[in-house]
């Protein structure tokens, strides 16, 4: 990596935590319309639900009435109740299938979203998080909104509706058995409700240990060499082990301060409590002569299906509070600033490269990495950037690509601000090279390809022949086909050269380069070295350079110290006036560092 | 149950033992609440003929069975936290007790993704077991067996219909388990298809942007995130008969319990309380083998990850000598020495080489020739296939970790620090070095050059990993605790990474302060390092080509290291040049 970039290191994440997200319901909208009909469906079963064990009762009470048994009446009773059951189970199968394939749906329409938006953020938001991060949030976190559209509304629909469509019924039979049914669904949730307050917040906690155990984890992994070769692997060790039993400690006293509570509520939830609930409560009832033996029977049979549902939602609890974080998380994403796009594009006319006034900040309010640089890049013409790490050299060089803007003055190309500029037209103009090699999983063709899909072969084959790397390609095992990381190995150098291959056929007239590129690989750091050169012929070039050595011939050399450019000149103006130029020389030669702080 | 094996393996005696009273006490529970469930049916008879007498007996009883249950039910729940902690516990002390004793080698730079998955979500799988996921299963399997039992006692007829159900569930789940397999597999391989092309996506993301992809979209990533949607969607496609059949296994049930009881009552066969109490058996028989299918995924998950902490608990670790001697000085020797990390890919063949006490061996070579290789096998970070690896005489295979480790100073490319201070960094070389000795090993590297620019001094923070410091700071801070340590073997692998002119000199100062009077072995990139070493070794394909001084080597005619030599003299020259044309 570049010295420089260990300043980005710090822009993590406090950039999307200043913006509002997007609401769940609003990244949800596009399912509304079948999560609707899906709750009227579940509705539909919960309330079809009740007919079989009515149309039971009834059979029951029909058996027992004195007199002769009406047996049409009594399979009328069975057909009906068997009738209800399969509406019931038509319906939930319904509505669980429209939820699961809006969910199909609407996971392709989010992750596109999301990768829409992440295509016009700042490049710079990239540096700022790992690949693995962004692979979660496509991924994981929209996995994890699975709860919220298959589940959550018609699992809260079926456990709201079968309690009251039950009591409904019940009131009707007798009030006082059916007021005394629902005493245990009461207390139930009562209890239920206490046993979540607090929830969100142990939840937390024990994700935070959680991800501590991961991160030692991840330490003692990676630092075990260390640790092996200087003994110390109890020491370290020592973190792994603290870190989970720390874990361990937290998710039993989690559970079991919640035992009693818990246990109490799930028992008072289970059909088997409540049947025996309403068992006693119907004996005391017969007993009185408050209502006939067989009135007791849609009690019983209702009685012992009221609270399932509402244990469903229990279970459902921390999928429902994972879902809500991630769809958090995906709102924050889906909000994050865009690369501001004028209206109206440019067009640069000629291939110069000017900053004027230029400040920037990775973050509001912290000290300018940049300030006020003024710079301009004569077409066809090299400006090398040197200055100690940190100075500020790859940031300003950054801002020509647009990785990020400027927070004051502009950079513009041939006389156009480069927000004005279309960005497909932008990356036509203006080519990179950093240190990171950045070949796709595909072809080596479609590799060099990438910028000019039309290319013939031959333009091809002359722009590998041009960056060095044409024979080493015909080597491998499928020529220009090999796919990049399949059948293809390739050192650290040939991949740089493949992209510099890619950067000679798109042509930009300006070319930004990070001179250690050539120090990838010190095994073919000659043909790196060559490829570059052929690159550069004719661009407007601009180069943060390592080596001095390197860029003694630009037609200007800036120092830049602290985000600034102190001197500016030829190698030979500066060597007589810029006392900074001076001691950069020095350090390299001898070693003396004084000042380059 | 495969699971249950694999959980007892990896468990210990002790933790074995809790685990089986916890299933025995679920057990019972689940069989107390099928009971109480049958005894419904004698109370329902005796209220149904206004027997309040009778009823309020056969009432008290069931009561006192639901008061068994709850009791035991909550200690079984007690017990099965108590489980999960301690198989949390177990389990992460046995993963780190065996990472510990694995061999370097196997730390390849891809095992701390899936280690910290292992670690965390791995172990939070399994121990959900006990905790949550062995009632539900436990209940599904012994509560409708108990029903089942129960109601034979009432009336065989309807008993046999209600288990009429159970064949055709199993017949079901096995006709989509198959199924389901297919079309899973298509998804894993679309999920990871679509991971990797969001890597890439963002890893990727200047070049994609730079040609304009990211504008029009990355039709890549955007392929694969379409596959995603349409194996998910096959997968549910998959799905829906199964689920259908179970539900209609249900109904099936219901309806021939309902439609054989009512013909059985008509012709008073079958008390109406049997019937009734038998239909709402009939539905809680099925309900808790729902559960179970629902909770299958869970435990195929906890299966998985249990067999993958096998896998690593199986991982062959590097044996200890029985009889382990002392090395008598610090000359290295390979002798015949032929190792490959496969069996049939040898990186090395025959390789015999010596390093005296107190003079520096560079290894010159293209990538892939074997030299980091050499350096890992003198560390032992795996064993020789043939031949052996001697340190002061002694084959390192006979020395304990510790006299190797003593022995050696490592410092390699990727610099890892602790999260901590840099004082406490340096430290680790020598636990017991007091600040003073700790102090000097840092000037001496040239940490103080840093120390100078930071708020904190020698106490400040690194980060994890050590992100708060650049490359060439971390290396410095690397090679302070190596010259802390003072072993007398160094190894040293030479950035390769670009550093500015003024790390890159200070560096070079703090290596030279390390190697003072050691045996050095260097992995060597920078020619001043080359020119002046004792002896150069030039691998090529997996052998030494040539050795020598640099004088000796240089004008070698047609030699690899003069050609090598040559273009990297050429490459120190380079200049851009100002003319835009090439030099």
């Amino acid at each position: 990596m570049a010295e420089d970039d260990a300043a980005t290191v710090d822009v993590a994440n406090d950039v999307g935590d200043e913006i509002e997200p997007i609401p769940v319901g609003q990244i949800m909208s596009s399912v509304r319309t079948p999560l609707l009909i899906a709750c009227v469906l579940r509705a539909i079963s919960a309330v079809a639900m009740i007919f079989p064990f009515l149309a039971v009762a009834r059979v029951g009470e029909d058996l027992l009435a004195d007199g002769p048994v009406d047996e049409d009446a009594v399979w009328g009773s069975v057909w009906f109740g068997i009738g209800g059951l399969v509406v019931a189970m038509a319906t939930m199968l319904g509505a669980a299938a429209i939820t699961h394939f809006a969910d199909v749906h609407f996971q392709l329409e989010i992750r596109r979203r999301m990768a829409q938006r992440l295509g016009r953020v700042p490049l710079g938001w990239f540096d700022a998080r790992t690949s693995g991060q962004v692979k979660k949030s496509l991924q994981d976190d929209v996995g994890a909104m699975h709860h919220l559209v298959g589940h959550a509304a018609v699992d809260t629909v079926a456990a709201a509706v079968t309690p009251i469509a039950s009591i409904i019924v019940l009131l009707a039979i007798d009030w006082r058995l059916a007021l005394f049914t629902f005493v245990p669904v009461i207390t139930g949730v009562f209890l239920y409700a206490r046993m979540m307050s607090g929830y969100a917040e142990r939840m937390r906690e024990y994700q935070d240990s959680l991800g501590r155990v991961n991160s030692a984890v991840v330490e003692f992994l990676a630092g075990i060499a260390v640790v092996k070769t200087f003994g110390e692997a109890d020491r370290a060790h020592q973190r792994y082990t603290e870190e989970t039993e720390g874990f361990a400690d937290t998710f039993f006293e989690w559970v079991s301060g919640m035992l009693r509570i818990s246990n109490l509520t799930e028992l008072i939830l289970s059909p088997i409590a409540s049947v025996m609930w309403v068992m006693s409560g119907s004996l005391l009832f017969v007993e009185r002569g408050w209502i006939e033996p067989t009135e007791a029977l849609p009690f019983l049979l209702l009685g012992a299906g009221i609270t399932a549902p509402i244990n469903a939602l229990g279970f459902a609890a921390q999928e429902l509070q994972t879902g809500l974080a991630a769809a958090g998380r995906i709102g924050a994403l889906l909000a994050t600033p865009t690369l501001e796009e004028a209206g109206d594009h440019r067009s640069p006319e000629g291939h110069g490269v000017r900053f004027s006034g230029v400040s920037f900040g990775y973050e509001t309010g912290a000290r300018d990495a940049l300030t006020d640089i003024d710079l301009e890049l004569a077409p066809g013409t090299v400006t090398a950037l040197v200055g100690p790490s940190g100075s500020g050299k790859t940031t300003i060089a950054r801002l020509v690509p647009r990785f990020w803007d400027p927070r004051e003055g502009t950079v513009s190309i041939g006389g156009a601000d480069v927000r004005e500029i279309d960005p497909r037209e932008l990356y036509r103009t203006v080519g990179f090279v950093f240190q990171d090699v950045q070949l796709i999983r595909a072809s080596i063709a479609e590799n060099v390809r990438l910028g000019r899909p039309d290319a013939s072969m031959d333009e091809v084959v002359r722009a590998t022949q041009l960056a060095r790397i044409h024979d080493r390609i015909l080597e491998l095992p499928d020529g220009y086909d090999t796919v990049v990381g399949d059948g293809a190995h390739l050192s650290g150098g040939e991949a740089q050269r493949v992209s510099i291959a890619r950067l000679v056929l798109a042509d930009t007239p300006v070319l930004v380069l990070d001179e250690a590129t050539a120090y990838a690989d010190p095994e073919s750091e000659a043909e790196i070295q060559e490829a570059l050169s052929e690159l550069a012929v004719g661009r407007t070039l601009l180069v943060i350079a390592h080596r001095l050595g390197t860029i003694v011939n630009a037609h200007q050399i800036c120092v830049v110290r602290d985000g600034q450019i102190v001197d500016r000149g030829t190698h030979d103006e500066l060597m007589s006036g810029s006392a900074t130029y001076q001691r950069l020389w020095a350090a390299q030669d001898t070693g003396v560092v004084e000042g380059a702080s | 149950m495969t699971l249950l094996r694999l959980l007892l393996e990896v468990l210990s005696a002790q933790y074995g033992a809790r685990l089986r009273t916890f299933i025995r006490l679920e057990v019972i529970a689940a069989a107390l609440g099928g009971i109480a469930f049958v005894l419904i049916v004698p109370t329902l008879d005796a209220l149904l003929r206004e027997d309040t007498g009778e009823a309020l007996t056969w009432l008290l009883i069931a009561l006192a069975v639901v008061v068994a249950y709850a009791v035991v039910g909550y200690r079984a729940k007690a017990l099965g936290y108590e489980v999960g902690s301690t198989v949390s516990r177990g389990l992460h002390r046995r993963i780190g007790h065996q990472v510990v004793r694995l061999p370097l080698g196997w730390f390849d730079g891809t095992r701390q993704g899936p280690m910290g998955q292992l670690a965390s979500k791995g172990v939070v799988d399994v121990m959900g077991v006990p905790a949550h996921l062995a009632r539900a299963l436990i209940v599904a399997v012994v509560t409708p067996g108990t029903l089942v039992i129960g109601m034979f006692f009432f009336d065989w007829r309807l008993a046999l219909a209600a288990l009429l159900t159970l064949p055709m569930l199993v017949l079901t789940a096995q006709i989509t388990g198959a199924l389901v397999k297919k079309a899973d597999a298509r998804l894993h391989a679309a999920r990871s298809e679509a991971n990797s092309r969001i890597i890439e996506f963002s890893t990727h993301q200047p070049v994609l942007r730079a040609f304009g992809r990211s504008v029009e979209g990355d039709e890549r990533l955007d392929d694969a995130l379409v596959e995603q949607r349409d194996a998910s969607r096959n997968l549910l496609v998959t799905v829906v008969p199964g689920m259908t059949g179970f539900i209609a296994a249900i109904q099936i049930a219901f309806g021939v319990v309902f439609v054989i009881g009512t013909n059985l009552a008509l012709g008073g066969d079958v008390g109406v309380a049997e019937l009734v109490a038998l239909l709402v058996l009939t539905v809680r028989f099925v309900e808790p083998l729902i559960v179970a299918a629902d909770l299958m995924g869970a435990l195929r998950l906890a299966e998985s990850s249990l067999g993958r902490m096998a896998e690593l608990l199986a991982e062959p670790t590097l044996p200890e000598p029985t009889d382990p001697v002392l090395p008598v000085s610090s000359e290295i020797e390979f002798r015949d020495v032929t190792f490959g990390y496969e069996t049939d890919r040898p990186i090395l063949t025959g390789v015999d080489l010596r390093a005296q006490p107190g003079t520096v061996t560079a290894l010159v070579g293209v990538s892939g020739s074997g030299k980091t290789t050499i350096t890992r096998l003198i560390a032992r970070f795996w064993d020789v296939d043939h031949g052996s690896v001697r340190i002061g005489g002694a084959d390192v295979r006979e020395l304990t970790t510790e006299t190797l480790m003593n022995q050696l100073s490592l410092v390699f490319q990727d610099v890892y620090l602790f999260d901590g201070t840099i004082l406490e960094n340096i430290r680790l070389g020598r636990t017991g070095a007091t600040d003073d000795e700790v102090i000097a090993a840092g000037r001496a590297a040239r940490v103080d050059e840093i120390v100078e620019r930071l708020p904190h001094g020698w106490q400040t923070q690194v980060g994890e990993g050590g992100t708060n410091l650049s490359g060439g700071e971390r290396q410095r801070v690397s090679i302070a605790r190596a010259i802390l340590k003072d072993a007398p073997i160094v190894l040293l692998d030479e950035a390769t990474a670009a550093l500015d002119p003024a790390n890159e000199v200070l560096v070079t100062q703090a290596l030279r302060a390390l190697s003072a009077d050691k045996t050095v072995i260097v992995i060597a990139h920078r020619l001043q390092t080359v020119r002046h070493a004792d002896q150069i070794l030039v691998l090529g394909d997996g052998e030494i080509r040539e050795r020598g001084t640099h004088e000796e080597l240089v004008d070698l005619a047609g030699g690899r290291y003069a050609a090598f030599w040559e273009r990297r003299e050429a490459a120190q020259g380079w200049r851009l040049a100002a003319t835009g044309e090439s030099v």
